[in-house]
């Protein structure tokens, strides 16, 4: 093994290297190409520079010459105009220059070649202003002798020469940077390419190598994995004995199976810790652990017997050899272990005895004889004795009656089979406390074989408070059984499955079942639907949600009594907590009688509408087909009245006169009776409606009686209301067209006025100064045809205040007369304010 | 040359009654009388008996007629080309509802109702008179 | 016993007449012979129509309970407004009454045959017309049984 890992150290060391290697060359890499960009970046800009500064040159040198080519002009014709060329070049040429020095400032000889250009500009600037000067005072001629001269050229050549000469000199400042340019872009390729070269060679190298050492391991390692694998199969194939390995100090380097098997930990639950763990806490704190090392390092080899610990507290006895092992300087490099369980032999009552002090319950071991032969520190609790003060008691001591009987053999049976009998039950018994106090048990016993014969282990629970616990839940079954049986409806419990665990009487009754019948039934067989769907869960709600959504409500079903027949019910559901879940308890009302009842309702209602119908039919067509004949019967008698009029006798006369007049009369009580009908029958809905302009309105008709009688009708502001505007306007019309009627010698005045009472209603009075009414009529004259006048006296059918008490009531009003005679009279009603929502 | 107003009425008194007012109103009318709707319709087809009928200037028409109904002769009347042209007023006892606009929607030219007194209706036959024989311009009797 | 008035408060009646100066006496005369009356113009046929079908700015326009009709006006004239109104199955039941100054028999033949309720010839002289638009409130507006626009009956 180790020569493989000296091959991958060596491995790791190359790899290193070679990036180590890679990273410097990228970084000088790096650093050159960078270099670079500066450097080309500087040479284009020098090459910017130099382009402008020729530009410059040239710019110059034009402007120069336009000194001269402008005059020239001038000099001929003479004219101004030709000047501006002229002007316009001496204005920017020393601009120019001054540019020049700028551009050239780091160049001295460039510099001193500036200068001289400036000295040759401003000659030839005198000498042009001299000319023009000439050219004007003077003429052509005068210019033209004052240009002839050597100097003028002479200047010309000087400024060509130095021009040339700068152009020259940028030039070759341009061809150097490029010169220089060229050569440092080279080099920087130059060391990419060798960079990259190497950088490649350098990969290779540490990929060869690591592929050799690779090879080379692999190998190695194959053959330790093999002498491995050996061992390890060996080490495994022992399941019975734990095999592992300690360190110096006793921590664990290996596991089996046999180890695992034993103490029931696994590998990784030990791995690293120190084997002292699986020693009782006594041997920790004595420091048996490390003295079993010591002694074994000592000896070379050490066997020892003892207690350990598993991993679920309960202890066991082992047998282990320990073997020291060291290198081959002698050095201890750790230790061997086997070790072996003890447990199937004679120290296993060792074992048990753990196992029992361990329980959480009493647990005591009687022999045949009934006699305590063992018992843990739980039962001394329990029985509130000493371990001593039982052991070898007759067990009928802490529980006289029911246990050691079962164990005894009779005729009937064998003690094995008596034994076989009773295990596993849990048995409810009475156990005694030393005390002499009694508290209820329930003991499960199992057998336990030993040396001495078949013992009888019983482990003994104390449920008292169970019981306490299950008396208060049969009391309380028994309270809910009496609520159940007391209700007058029929109560049903089902539980979750949809079948019936509980009913009253009431149930047995209404369906016509025994209870025995029910119990354990499908509550389908007799609610068939709606029931114990909605108790089912579905995809969208919980069982307990689909309760909750049941509870309270009540629900319309059907019955199904066990004759077949069905019956309306009405459903309430609650729930009911039990040990068994949730259950439903459903009050179940037979609602025959109250459907019945809702039927006949709905009948009567449609009986009472349609004869409602019938009735306003009735009135109209009785009045409208009446009509027909009155008609005839008034118009011809009162066509006879127009022609024969004074040309038969008077008593034919007054005969048709009567006539005419009895006819007249039926029609209007007709037509009164017609109107009458029609408030119910053609009555619209009641909505908002303005009472002053139904008022108006009712004026506007009465306007013809008003302006007769001379009546002053005044009123204060009347509210909007709840009303049919028509009838509204009748109303008023109706009351104060009697008053105005029912006046006496007087101008009428009627005052009309509105009243808020109670917050949503409002009192209308309708106020005159007529010839009033005698108490004793007061309602008389709100009934139909009811007159308390001759016909002499006042005209009228009796019917306008029938109308008017149909109107109100309409309304959901009441009308009413306040009155003296002589006095006038004041009738009052009350209508809904528009605004409120009843 | 007279006016010719058809009635189309089925009762007598009110048929005598008509006959009155216009007498009154505007002696030059000559009122046609047909009981019912089949008279009527005949006497406008100048049908049977009433081959040389005139060709009324007005209808005056009852709607709760035997045999043939009213509205039915109205449909009729209207339905045909040539008689479509002669104005006809609804003159009838009902003031239902139904009755006035089923009686537009036919195209009857006006809605009359029957006054319940005699002095109103008086008036009313005066307003007919007045406006539909006097004011109104009638489709001259030209054969179409 | 009076029964109360009229179901509606006003009466609507559109007039449809090109000449501003006869529309504006009918106003007068209607003004004064019967108040309740709410008169509505509309100087042409589109106009008209537009009011009848209650588009654009005549979505609020009140349905007349009587049409009177000139014949002969812009755009669209008095016929087709006329055959237009009574081909329309809501329409049609508004009476119509033809106020034409034509002289032509045509043109009564023709508005009878688009089923006019009836026809006037519109008078020249002022009076007569004074006298022509009572006689047409007289017995339209007072005697007729106008069809109630709020419950009509399928």
């Amino acid at each position: 093994m180790s020569r493989a890992m000296t091959t991958q150290w060596q491995t790791n060391r190359n790899i290193t290297a070679a990036f180590a290697a890679a990273l410097a060359i990228l970084i000088v890499v790096g650093g050159f190409s960078y270099r670079n960009i500066l450097v080309s970046d500087e040479s284009s800009k020098w090459v910017e520079h130099t382009r402008d500064t020729l530009k410059n040159i040239q710019m110059l040198r034009l402007s120069m010459e336009t000194l001269s080519s402008g005059l020239r002009g001038y000099i001929i014709s003479g004219r101004e105009a030709y000047l501006d060329n002229y002007k316009a070049a001496k204005q920017g040429i020393e601009p120019l220059r001054l540019a020049l020095l700028d551009l050239t400032a780091d160049n001295p000889a460039q510099q001193s070649r500036v200068a001289a250009l400036g000295g040759l500009i401003v000659e030839r600037l005198e000498r042009t202003e001299r000319v023009i000067v000439l050219r004007r005072n003077g003429g052509m001629d005068a210019a033209v002798a004052g240009v002839r001269d050597e100097r003028g050229e002479a200047i010309t050549n000087e400024f060509q020469a130095i021009v040339l000469a700068m152009q020259k000199e940028e030039y070759r400042l341009l061809a150097l940077r490029k010169a220089e340019s060229i050569s440092d872009v080279t080099r920087t390729k130059i060391i990419l390419i060798a960079g990259t070269l190497l950088g490649l060679l350098v990969t290779c190298v540490a990929g060869w190598s690591v592929l050799h050492g690779s090879a080379q391991r692999q190998a190695a390692e194959l053959a330790t994995l093999e002498s491995e694998e050996r061992y390890r199969r060996l080490i495994d194939g022992v399941q019975d004995h734990a095999i592992y390995m300690l360190g110096p100090a006793g921590e664990i380097r290996s596991w089996n199976p046999g180890a695992k098997q034993i103490t029931g930990c696994t590998w990784e639950e030990v791995a690293g810790q120190n084997f002292s763990r699986f020693f009782p806490p006594d041997d920790i704190k004595s420091g048996r652990p490390q003295e079993i090392l010591r002694l074994a390092a000592e000896n070379g080899l050490y066997e020892d017997q003892g207690v350990r610990v598993r991993k679920d507290g309960t202890r066991f006895l082992i047998r282990s050899t320990i073997t020291a092992s060291r290198t081959a300087a002698g050095e201890l490099s750790g230790f061997n272990a086997i070790s072996r369980d003890l447990s199937g032999t004679k120290e296993s009552e060792a074992k048990y005895r753990g196992l029992m002090e361990a329980a959480p319950d009493a647990m005591v071991v009687v022999n045949q004889g009934g006699e305590i032969v063992l018992l843990n520190v739980q039962a001394e609790k329990q029985f509130d004795y000493r371990r001593d003060e039982l052991l070898g008691q007759k067990v009928t001591n802490i529980i006289p009656e029911g246990f050691a009987e079962r164990l005894i053999a009779d005729d009937l049976r064998s003690e094995k089979d008596a034994l076989a009998q009773q295990i596993g039950t849990g048995i409810e018994l009475i156990a005694l406390r030393k005390d002499k106090s009694e508290f209820p048990i329930e003991i499960m016993l199992s057998p336990l074989e030993s040396a001495e014969g078949t013992l009888v282990t019983a482990a003994i629970r104390n449920i008292s408070v169970r019981k306490e616990a299950e008396k208060f839940l049969a009391q309380m079954e028994g309270k809910y059984r009496g609520l159940l049986e007391a209700a007058p409806d029929a109560m049903v419990v089902v539980n979750q499955a949809g079948e019936i665990v509980l009913l009253n009487i009431q149930a047995e009754k209404q369906f016509g079942y025994r209870r025995n019948e029910l119990l354990g039934q499908k509550v389908k067989n007799i609610i068939p639907e709606g029931f114990a769907e909605r108790l089912v869960a579905d995809g969208l709600r919980s069982k307990a949600d689909a309760l909750a959504q049941q509870i309270g409500t009540g629900i319309e079903l059907h019955g199904r009594r066990k004759d077949g027949s069905e019956f309306p019910i009405e459903l309430m559901l609650s729930p009911l907590a039990s040990d068994n879940g949730i259950l439903v308890t459903s009050a179940i009302r037979d609602i025959t009688k109250r459907k019945k009842a809702e039927v006949h309702l709905m009948q009567k209602m449609d009986e009472l509408n349609r004869s409602n119908e019938e009735l306003g039919q009735f009135a109209y067509i009785a009045s409208h087909d009446l009509q027909e004949p009155l008609r005839m019967v008034a118009s011809y008698t009162q066509l006879l009245a127009r022609r024969y009029k004074g040309k038969l006798d008077s008593d034919a006369d007054e005969f048709i006169a009567f006539a005419v007049d009895g006819a007249s009369r039926m029609q209007r009580l007709i037509q009164d009776l017609l109107l009458y009908s029609r408030v119910q029958t053609k009555g619209m809905e009641l909505r908002e409606t303005s009472s002053e302009e139904a008022f108006e309105r009712a004026l506007q008709n009465l306007r013809g009686s008003i302006q007769e009688s001379g009546a002053v009708v005044t009123h204060e502001a009347l509210p909007n209301v709840q009303a049919d505007e028509m009838q509204l306007a009748q109303l008023f019309q109706n009351l104060v067209g009697n008053a105005i009627k029912y006046q006496g010698s007087g101008i009428p005045k009627i005052h009309v006025s509105a009243k808020m009472n109670g917050g949503n209603k409002w009192m209308f009075s309708v106020k005159d100064n007529g010839i009033g009414i005698d108490a004793q009529y007061f309602d008389k004259i709100f009934g139909m045809f009811q007159r308390l006048h001759k016909r002499e006296e006042f005209a009228g059918t009796g019917i306008g205040l029938a109308i008017c008490k149909k109107i109100v009531e309409r309304h959901g009003g009441n009308i009413a007369v306040e009155s003296q005679p002589g006095h006038g009279s004041t009738f009052s009603f009350a209508l809904e304010d528009s605004q409120s929502t009843t | 040359m007279p006016i010719e107003v058809l009635l189309v009425e089925d009762s007598t008194g009110d048929v005598r009654l008509t006959q009155e007012a216009f007498l009154e109103e505007n002696p030059t009318v000559h009122i046609n009388v047909a009981v019912d709707g089949v008279e009527a319709v005949a006497f406008l087809q100048r049908q049977g008996k009433h081959a040389d009928a005139p060709r009324p200037d007005l209808i005056l028409l009852d709607l709760n007629l035997p045999k043939m109904d009213g509205r039915e002769v109205l449909a009729l009347i209207k339905e045909d080309d040539s008689l479509k042209l002669i104005p006809t007023v609804i003159l009838t006892t009902s003031d239902a509802e139904a009755d006035i606009v089923k009686s537009y929607q036919l195209q009857a030219n006006c809605y009359l109702t029957k006054p319940v007194q005699l002095e109103d209706f008086e008036v009313l036959v005066k307003s007919i008179n007045d406006f539909w024989l006097k004011q109104v311009k009638l489709p001259q009797q030209l054969q179409f | 016993m009076e029964e109360a008035a009229a179901h509606k408060r006003y009466v609507e009646v559109l007039l449809v007449e090109d000449n501003p100066a006869d529309a504006r006496l009918a106003k007068e005369v209607f003004r004064d012979v019967n108040s309740s009356v709410r008169l509505h113009f509309a100087s042409d046929g589109l106009i008209a129509m537009a009011f009848l079908k209650r588009e654009g700015i005549y979505a609020d326009a009140p349905r007349p309970d009587l049409i009177l009709l000139d014949l002969n006006m812009p755009k669209m004239d008095g016929r087709a407004v006329l055959a237009r109104i009574k081909e329309d199955d809501d329409l049609k039941i508004i009476p119509t009454v033809v106020l034409s100054s034509s002289e032509a028999d045509a043109d009564v033949l023709i508005s009878y045959r688009l089923r006019a309720n009836c026809y006037l010839r519109k008078p020249a002289q002022w009076d007569e017309f004074d006298h022509i638009i009572r006689c047409i409130n007289a017995f339209w507006l007072s005697k007729i049984r106008l069809p109630r626009q709020l419950e009509v009956p399928a």
